[in-house]
């Protein structure tokens, strides 16, 4: 910005240029457009999302544009680019153009039709269980870092422990166990009040010690959670829960999300670790900022940046632990095509039809590598201090 | 009285052990005033202040008795809601280090809005507007072209003068600034302390000024306060304390001042150092580097000795001489 002096604006009558106000998201856009390669990977992660909304339409339907289903024995394995032979296929079998784009499988199903159709499912199961996992890790890294040291009391670990497992049996279906449950912790939360009122007027039992024993902190606890749900071989207790709950995508993106937030906690809580003795966070409680606003506004932006590249590289992750459920029979079931099952299909005919393994191998590669450019440039746009090196 | 800590107690405990951070500390701040504390590192200027504002960390610090008076209030006694109402709006702090002190990922304008808009219900325009006034109260040349800077843009200087722009951004009765020039050179320091100065006469607020630096008291307090290993050593009116020290703790800090008369000597130093708060001598906290010291003082914790005019010091040695 150049600098005029005072004289300057007397002289000429001018008003003084008031910095523009510009609002965050104005200033993000701003700078994302400066980044081509950010910006490159914003363009094309729209693409492919684009692409993947027309393909859900495209291949749906009594007569869809591109039949994914279609079974041609007699043209099975045939590589990208080549032309349909029309004169062994009925009329209605013909792909769209007369033209195998990516080839066609084992069964002679047409490849392009089938990456259309699994593009949605597979981009999604991407993206909504990378995303569970990420809110889960930040709250639970969040609170970690920030009130980790605080303690929790035995009172409130007990009743925290009954409401949960309450809470669980109503979901799992056992309803009568749970409601009585519930009654019991509603009558221990009496009872805690109680033994608490008396403990203020000087009454001090054994009891009154057991429970406000400062039993342990609110950090061990989430960590200890996390070194649990880390033990647990992740794909076998994906298996477990997908074998309990009916077979359908969006179980299976929110059972991915559930068992894969744990290595997003242990960022966020270190990098909340340090950031929470930073000088601008003491003054920023100072000012009279409330807690929360404190961990949204002020310390997740610069705790962001570890986060976003584990992130990007989890999609990756997701789609694949959604080819290997499949693959099992406990993921979309098999007429439907992801990715993923194109994928592990394809990998019987590696040397006879590499394209089979190639072609979801490079889409999936050109998702995450889309979605890392442009969370590269996210992370940039966060934090400005990142912005004089590029 | 604006504010009045009243014997106030504040250990530390880790590993086992007790440091006494704060042992019985009272001060006071007079509305328009400015008061200076003065000591050593680690003699409890800083947990004092944070415990007015209820920021200090606990654990390991606990609260062991006293009181924090606020216009009559005690801000011990508040929870944690009503305590947020006070902080940034009617008591305001200042922290030492102006590089660390401000969000490196938000604009400076993000900032001070933030400080006006936690605590008033105001349109972004207006904010804005206040938001230029303040950088130009502090001194920030330009703020138009300044509002959309980041922190790492600004020199140091700067930046403790938008940390000034933001304490005073809701116009507390009382600011706290604890060191806000230690990080700065030195003349910088001169023109932050002339903005001290001519904001307080403008504002009619208190200053509550934390300080290692005997040259900064003379220049901008009022009243001082001398502390050592959490106690209050001796307080006075500045001229008094200056002109007439009464405890051997502020005679050695004046004595160890460089000035012209001592041109080419050996600077005085105060022998021995800041007892550790775990491990506090018995009796008098600075028995040990007194060059003063009788019997009694290794055994007997000193009372303060009137000196008339606001003026006590812990030393009943040099008060019966």
């Amino acid at each position: 910005m150049k600098a005029y002096s005072e004289n300057y604006f007397q002289k000429t009558g001018m008003e003084r240029p008031l910095a523009p106000r510009e609002t965050r998201w104005r200033e993000g856009w701003r700078l994302l457009k400066r980044n081509r390669l950010a910006f490159a990977g914003l363009v094309i992660f729209i693409l492919f999302f684009l692409i993947a909304l027309a393909g859900l339409f495209l291949t749906s339907g009594t007569k869809p544009v591109f039949d994914p289903a279609v079974v041609r024995l007699e043209e099975k394995l045939r590589p990208p680019l080549s032309n349909a032979k029309l004169e062994i296929l009925s009329s209605d079998r013909v792909p769209r153009l007369g033209l195998y784009l990516f080839g066609t499988d084992e069964l002679g199903r047409d490849v392009f039709s089938r990456m259309l159709q699994g593009a949605w499912v597979s981009l999604t199961v991407g993206f909504v269980a990378v995303g569970i996992a990420v809110l889960i890790g930040i709250l639970l890294g969040g609170i970690s870092g920030y009130y980790g040291q605080n303690a929790m009391r035995a009172d409130q670990i007990f009743l925290g422990a009954v409401l949960l497992l309450s809470g669980g049996l109503v979901l799992m279906g056992i309803t009568f166990f749970g409601v009585v449950l519930l009654c019991v912790g509603g009558v221990l939360l009496v009872f805690f009040q109680w033994v608490k009122k008396r403990a203020s007027k000087g009454v001090e039992t054994a009891w009154t010690r057991f429970l406000w024993m400062r039993a342990i902190s609110i950090d061990t606890l989430i960590m200890r959670f996390v070194d649990i749900m880390l033990c647990f071989p992740s794909f076998f207790l994906i298996l477990t829960v997908v074998a309990l709950l009916p077979a359908s995508i969006y179980n299976i993106m929110i059972v991915i999300g559930l068992t894969s937030w744990m290595g997003t906690t242990r960022f966020v809580r270190a990098e909340f670790l340090s950031l929470r003795d930073q000088d601008f966070v003491t003054a920023a409680r100072a000012l009279g900022v409330s807690n929360w606003r404190i961990i949204f506004r002020h310390m997740i932006p610069n705790a962001i940046a570890p986060v976003l590249v584990s992130a990007t590289i989890s999609i990756a992750t997701a789609i694949l632990t959604e080819a290997g459920l499949s693959f099992l029979g406990l993921g979309v079931p098999p007429p439907h095509a992801t990715w993923g099952n194109i994928l592990s299909d394809g990998k019987n005919f590696i040397f006879d039809a590499p394209w089979l393994t190639f072609i979801p191998g490079v889409a999936i590669l050109i998702v995450v590598l889309s979605f890392n450019l442009f969370g590269e440039g996210l992370r940039d746009i966060l934090n400005p201090r990142l912005r004089e090196r590029s | 009285m604006m504010l009045s800590i009243q014997d106030l107690k504040v250990y530390f405990f880790s590993d086992g052990r007790v440091a006494r951070a704060l042992d019985g500390v009272s001060y006071e701040a007079r509305k328009g005033e400015t008061v200076c504390l003065v000591g050593e590192s680690g003699c409890g200027k800083t947990v004092s202040v944070l415990t007015i504002l209820r920021i200090l960390p606990q654990p390991p610090g606990r609260i062991m008795g006293g009181k924090v008076l606020f216009n009559g209030q005690n801000l011990l006694d508040l929870n944690e809601e009503e305590m947020q109402k006070i902080r940034g709006r009617r008591i305001a702090m200042i922290f030492q280090e102006p590089m660390t002190s401000l969000n490196p990922v938000f604009t400076i304008e993000d900032q001070i809005e933030e400080a006006i808009l936690v605590h008033e219900k105001v349109d972004i325009e207006e904010a804005r507007q206040r938001c230029i006034q303040l950088l130009k109260d502090v001194g920030i040349p330009s703020p138009e072209e300044r509002l959309r800077d980041y922190p790492h843009q600004l020199s140091g200087g700067q930046r403790q003068r938008v940390m000034i722009a933001m304490a005073l951004a809701c116009n507390p009765e009382i600011v706290i600034a604890d060191e806000p020039t230690t990080a700065l050179d030195v003349t910088i320091q001169a023109q932050i302390l002339n903005l001290f100065r001519e904001l307080k006469q403008k504002r009619e607020m208190s200053l509550l000024y934390i300080t290692h630096d005997l040259g900064v008291v003379a220049n901008i307090a009022d009243r001082v306060y001398v502390m050592y290993a959490g106690v209050i050593a001796e307080q006075g009116e500045v001229a008094h304390i200056f002109h007439h020290p009464r405890h051997p703790y502020t005679q050695g800090l004046l004595a160890s001042l460089p000035n012209r008369v001592k041109r080419g000597k050996t600077l005085h130093s105060i022998p021995g150092t800041v007892p550790n708060p775990a491990y506090k001598p018995e009796g008098c906290p600075f028995h040990p580097r007194c060059p003063d010291v009788i019997g009694t003082c290794r055994v007997q914790f000193p009372e303060m000795c009137d000196y008339g005019g606001g003026h006590l010091s812990r030393c009943p040695v040099l008060y019966e001489r």
